[in-house]
């Protein structure tokens, strides 16, 4: 499917560039659908495209033998992919749909034509990197500093922040993940998260149900988030 | 006769020449200042050849390299020095000529973890660039090193008019994505003896014939997130497998394969 100019300027990241940078992207970008539990893109593959996600959701993790970290879970809106391409190195972490997904991509070859042609997308390309830059920063001193409840405490906050809405007795959002899925996010065992989650509940700060979450006592489980161990 | 100001005169070309010359002086005065500010051992003129050596400014132009080249200085250091402190002001990016450099963050109650250690070609530094005011994480001198610097200020004005510097940008934040995604998956998916073995690795003096790692047992386990007592646990079973052989400070690795990790796919691990 073609893109529409207009759907570019309702975007964060095009809003800001020149219409006739609007203009070119359109041109060559292309609106793609994918079912859940599609990978776009794999660890140690060459340079991937770039995903603008229109709908959907989609984790960014590393692997290693049974060993998963998941990096980031982007909302519609943000862009993912295309993170090697500056260096030609093989790309850092796989990217795989959580839910039926909508997005507009971008070849690798098409974004070094832009990036040549037009130095607005590469300064916003530059910015791109530097949000996800900022965004590990902050996951690397959790891991490192953390426990498994602050970590947990911490993830639940962010999502909160940008999906959650306020309803009677709290903030609610879509809970998404599964729960190796949240281990994998905190970086610790199924059993310990089983726990942990558990633990919130007992304690009263959270509720869980099959498809959502309510974050029931938000400052409690921000003052959880920022304990650092000893 | 008194001098009149050049430009008053109407004298381009000796307008042009007290310009350059105010230039040069500027350029002599950031070398001086920074000469008494970092008590460095030599601060010398880096070459464009120097600066062809760092991969992220392989498709720079001449041109731009002379820039570069002209505010960018030389630093040495000894083995151990703090280059620069976790919450310290950032301000300059640093570029590794010889010698290699750890990477360690502090927790609030003073628990050191070994972050990765950045080799010759290798860029870090330089927080503002990406909206932080201060450094994440403290520099250290793993052994004696040679740094190039490129100062901040001077590299925000030259971005602003310079798109093939935005390039070479580009090029440093994807190297640090890499970096920073893996750091993130040994921290959160490793077991503790992988991580071991992975601060060996990366820690080894690869010159020698049998590569050693000149480091306590203390802390190679605060490189590795744990205590001494699981570092010195792990360490004997693998002499007992023939991998290392252990000695008073310091750690001989016989068998360099049997230390790779789960994911041997990264370049970091292959000798620089």
């Amino acid at each position: 499917m073609t893109v529409n100019a207009d759907l570019l300027a309702k975007s964060r990241i095009f809003a800001a560039l020149s219409p006739r940078t609007q203009r070119s992207i359109a041109e060559e970008a292309r609106l793609v659908e994918f079912s859940e539990h599609v990978d776009l893109y794999h660890q140690g593959d060459p340079p991937a495209p770039l995903f603008i996600l229109q709908t959907g959701r989609v984790k960014l993790y590393r692997q290693s033998k049974e060993n998963c970290q998941i990096l980031a879970l982007p909302i519609p809106g943000d862009c993912l992919g295309a993170e090697s391409l500056p260096t030609g190195a093989a790309s850092p972490y796989s990217a795989t749909t959580l839910t039926p997904t909508l997005a507009v991509t971008l070849s690798p070859e098409i974004l070094q034509v832009l990036m040549d042609e037009h130095p607005d997308f590469q300064e916003m390309f530059l910015r791109l990197i530097t949000e996800r830059l900022k965004q590990f920063v902050t996951l690397v001193h959790d891991l490192a500093f953390r426990d498994v409840t602050s970590r947990l405490a911490t993830v639940l906050l962010a999502r909160a922040d940008t999906e959650g809405q306020a309803v009677e007795g709290g903030i609610l959002f879509e809970r998404l993940l599964s729960q190796q899925e949240f281990a994998d996010m905190v970086g610790t065992a199924r059993e310990v998260v089983y726990r942990t989650f558990k633990r919130l509940e007992d304690d009263g700060l959270i509720s869980l149900s099959r498809y959502n979450i309510l974050i029931r006592d938000p400052a409690a489980l921000r003052a959880i988030s920022q304990q650092e161990t000893r | 006769m008194p001098r009149m100001c050049p430009v008053v005169t109407g004298d381009t070309a000796l307008a042009r020449r007290s310009y350059q010359n105010r230039t040069k002086y500027a350029i002599l005065l950031i070398v001086v200042s920074n000469v008494l500010r970092y008590n460095m051992v030599a601060a010398l003129q880096i070459s464009l050849d120097n600066l062809r050596d760092i991969p992220a400014f392989h498709a720079l132009p001449d041109e731009q390299l002379m820039s570069l080249a002209a505010v960018m200085v030389r630093r040495q250091y000894a083995a151990g020095h703090i280059i620069f402190m976790e919450g310290d002001q950032a301000e300059s990016l640093w570029f590794v000529a010889s010698g290699r450099v750890k990477i360690i963050k502090q927790s609030l109650h003073g628990r050191v973890q070994g972050l990765c250690l950045m080799d010759r070609g290798k860029c870090f530094g330089s927080c503002p660039l990406f909206d932080m005011a201060k450094n994440p994480a403290t520099a250290q001198a793993l052994n004696d090193v040679t740094l190039f610097v490129l100062p901040e200020a001077a590299l925000e004005h030259m971005k602003a008019h310079d798109p093939h510097l935005v390039k070479a940008l580009l090029h440093i934040y994807s190297q640090r994505l890499e970096h920073l995604a893996r750091v993130s998956e040994v921290l959160g998916a490793w077991t503790v003896p992988d991580r071991i073995n992975d601060s060996l690795l990366t820690y080894a003096d690869r010159d020698a014939r049998d590569p050693v790692v000149e480091l306590t047992q203390e802390k190679l386990a605060s490189l590795s997130g744990t205590v001494r007592e699981v570092v010195s646990r792990h360490l004997r079973l693998l002499e007992k497998a023939g991998i290392v052989r252990i000695e008073p400070r310091r750690i001989v690795i016989l068998n360099i394969d049997a230390l790779m990790p789960p994911c041997a796919c990264e370049d970091q691990r292959k000798p620089a």
